[in-house]
């Protein structure tokens, strides 16, 4: 059991996890970052675009269908979020967040009870498609091809994410209103705008995620949300709020602490990340990256 | 001052007549145990409204507490026979040790971290519980635990039959209602208040804040803890789903629902969560897949947008218009100072790093 090559492979499998959580930890780190809300259903979107990836494979039958089923799922849900940010959450800035807690746990019922009407609750399952199953050789080990091109695909994704806010021009705009939205929107700045938009790309990443997990779940249901919701508040804890960087530290880290637990027990996987989590904010209140709140 | 006196009184008969509303419909309720259900959860739900209108900290963390005092006193029932009053005692107490240490690593934290941070810890005891078979009956859950006579020396009272029992319930409220007036009006609720608007300042006179805080935290989770140990002996079952974070966001939605500035809130919400979901439950075919819950969360949406300060508050305001519209006076003065305000507060801080 406790060799070199099983060893590799639950890092492998932890940096994998770790990266998928990333993503959706990024998008939660982000909307807390502009908007000052923690989005309870950050879940239920991550749940609803692995739906929506996994209604389009059904529908469609073309080549590369995944493909065009995960850019499916980002753009449905980058509307989606467009639609929630004007409708409801617009309404709740400057509110007590207990408020603001208040509507997205809502929303996170109204998403999850809503998929649970209209798809059921019998598990769906998402089959991997042919290009991409079969396993890759790694020096000691086999590895699903699958897995390594979620791997590569979030870190691409969250790459991109981080130089679009941290090195181009736009970035600028959107960290300038993160910082100070009343000097911003005296610059010509249209705030509720990129508010929006950054809520919007937060639900994207979230619907991306989802699409790219759906294949690995054993089997699709409107619950899924709930579980990855507390992981990805742990990593964004620990990773620090706002930090782009810190959560896919955090998640990679989390990720492969995770993994390796549970090669010896496996109920210590989901035990250890508290523990982990503790024992950081013991020592580092503000998160592994997370810049120093005074009080 | 006027003010204040004034709107504390009308808490007071306000909650006297629901007192007796209760009491009479205890018997037409759809179901028989539901006022005790209704009033058991309001255990949790205060201590919640208490936290965040008293300490500014909005917890995720009440179901797992009331989880650890229903399954303390269902276990000493079901599998030691012992007293009843014994029983609850320990689920009072236990509970407190589990929210001291909680609280040790929560309270260090403001705002949405720590809400997230009690949300995290609820899921560790969720976990605990879920894990340690020999002791909880993980998913199966204690079974077996029996309403019996309380013995108080000198009489004893039966609280096997539903009606007794929520005299019970009835009696215990009221004595944690008067605990909590009393502790919010003592020098240590006056500290926990000026800690909540300035911490700065309630530092330099010397308080620490952090001591404050923990007790607190501590206090009002031996009052969820008590409430659940109250469940156990209601439902004669306790399942492992209590200590879910579900049972946490039923929590904050009952006090958002009745109004979370004020302690009467907590039974106005829990009344009206508990019979709107049996409601929806009843009315809607849609029941199998959860549709209740869908409507709830629009239900619960819709308040959050229109109805802040929730139903009490909802209600304080109609009472306002309607004698402004008819007496041509200026309308009576807001109640006591707005408890969101010191959770408005906390939720700056971290905005203005």
């Amino acid at each position: 059991m406790f060799n070199l090559a099983s060893l590799l492979a639950q890092i492998f499998n932890g940096i994998q996890f770790g990266v998928l959580i990333a993503l959706l930890a990024t998008g939660l780190s982000l909307i807390f970052g502009m908007l000052g809300i923690i989005n309870f259903a950050h879940g239920s979107l991550y749940m609803l675009g692995a739906y929506l990836a996994w209604s389009f494979v059904q529908l469609f039958d073309i080549p590369g269908k995944l493909y065009f089923g995960l850019l499916f799922a980002f753009l449905v849900m980058a509307l989606v979020g467009i639609i929630i940010e004007r409708l409801m959450l617009r309404r709740m800035y400057g509110q007590p967040e207990a408020y603001q807690i208040l509507i997205t746990f809502g929303l996170l019922l109204v998403i999850q009870q809503g998929v649970a009407l209209t798809y059921g609750t019998i598990p769906l399952a998402l089959g991997i498609p042919d290009i991409l199953k079969g396993q890759v050789s790694l020096f000691l080990f086999e590895y699903p091809l699958y897995y390594l091109f979620t791997m590569f695909l979030g870190l691409i994704v969250i790459f991109a994410v981080w130089f679009f806010i941290e090195r181009s021009s736009f970035g600028a705009v959107i960290r300038a209103c993160a910082e100070d939205p009343e000097t911003a929107s005296t610059l010509g700045i249209k705030t509720t705008n990129v508010y929006t938009l950054t809520f919007a790309l937060g639900a994207a990443l979230a619907g991306l995620a989802g699409g790219l997990h759906a294949p690995m779940i054993g089997g699709l249901q409107h619950i899924i949300g709930g579980e990855i919701l507390l992981i990805c508040f742990i990593v964004v804890v620990v990773g620090g709020m706002g930090s782009i960087r810190g959560a896919l530290l955090a998640g990679i880290l989390l990720g492969i602490i995770r993994g390796i637990a549970g090669m010896f027990w496996a109920p210590a996987s989901e035990f250890i990340m508290f523990v982990a989590m503790g024992l950081i904010l013991m020592f580092r209140p503000q998160g592994l990256l997370g810049r120093k709140v005074s009080s | 001052m006027k003010a204040s006196s004034n709107s504390q009184r009308r808490e007071w008969i306000f909650f006297i007549v629901l007192v007796f509303i209760l009491l009479v419909l205890q018997p037409i309720l759809p179901s028989k145990m539901m006022a005790a259900e209704i009033l058991i959860m309001a255990f949790p739900t205060l201590a919640f409204i208490v936290l965040l209108g008293y300490t500014g900290q909005l917890s995720f963390g009440t179901g797992s507490l009331f989880a650890v005092g229903a399954y303390t006193t269902g276990i000493l029932l079901a599998r030691y026979d012992t007293n009843v009053l014994v029983a609850i005692a320990a689920g009072v107490i236990m509970t407190g040790i589990i929210a001291s240490i909680v609280g040790f690593f929560c309270i260090r934290q403001v705002g949405l971290i720590f809400a997230l941070l009690t949300l995290a810890f609820n899921q560790l005891v969720w976990f605990i519980i879920w894990q340690w078979r020999g002791l909880t009956g993980g998913p199966d859950g204690i079974w077996g635990i029996q309403r019996s006579s309380l013995d108080f020396g000198l009489f004893s009272f039966n609280i096997k039959p539903s009606f007794n029992f929520y005299i019970f319930v009835v009696v215990l409220f009221l004595l944690t209602f008067l605990f909590v007036r009393r502790l919010i009006e003592s020098p240590f609720g006056k500290v926990l208040q000026g800690m909540r608007d300035s911490e700065l300042r309630a530092t330099a006179i010397g308080y620490r804040p952090i001591t404050y805080k923990w007790m607190s935290f501590v206090i009002t989770g031996m009052m969820c803890g008590l409430g659940g140990s109250l469940f156990a002996l209601h439902q004669e079952y306790v399942g492992e789903h209590l200590a879910s974070w579900t049972t946490s966001g039923e929590v904050v939605m009952m006090a958002l629902l009745g109004g979370s500035s004020v302690l009467i809130g907590a039974v106005i919400g829990s009344g009206a969560f508990i019979l709107l979901s049996d409601l929806l439950n009843q009315i809607t075919a849609l029941a199998r897949g959860g549709g209740w819950l869908f409507i709830l969360g629009v239900i619960f949406i819709l308040v959050v947008m229109f109805l802040k300060g929730g139903l009490y508050g909802g209600a304080e305001s109609l009472y306002g218009w309607v004698r402004a519209r008819f007496e041509s006076s200026p309308p009576p003065p807001k109640g006591p100072q707005s408890l969101d305000k010191g959770a408005a507060e906390a939720g700056a801080q971290p905005a203005d790093r």
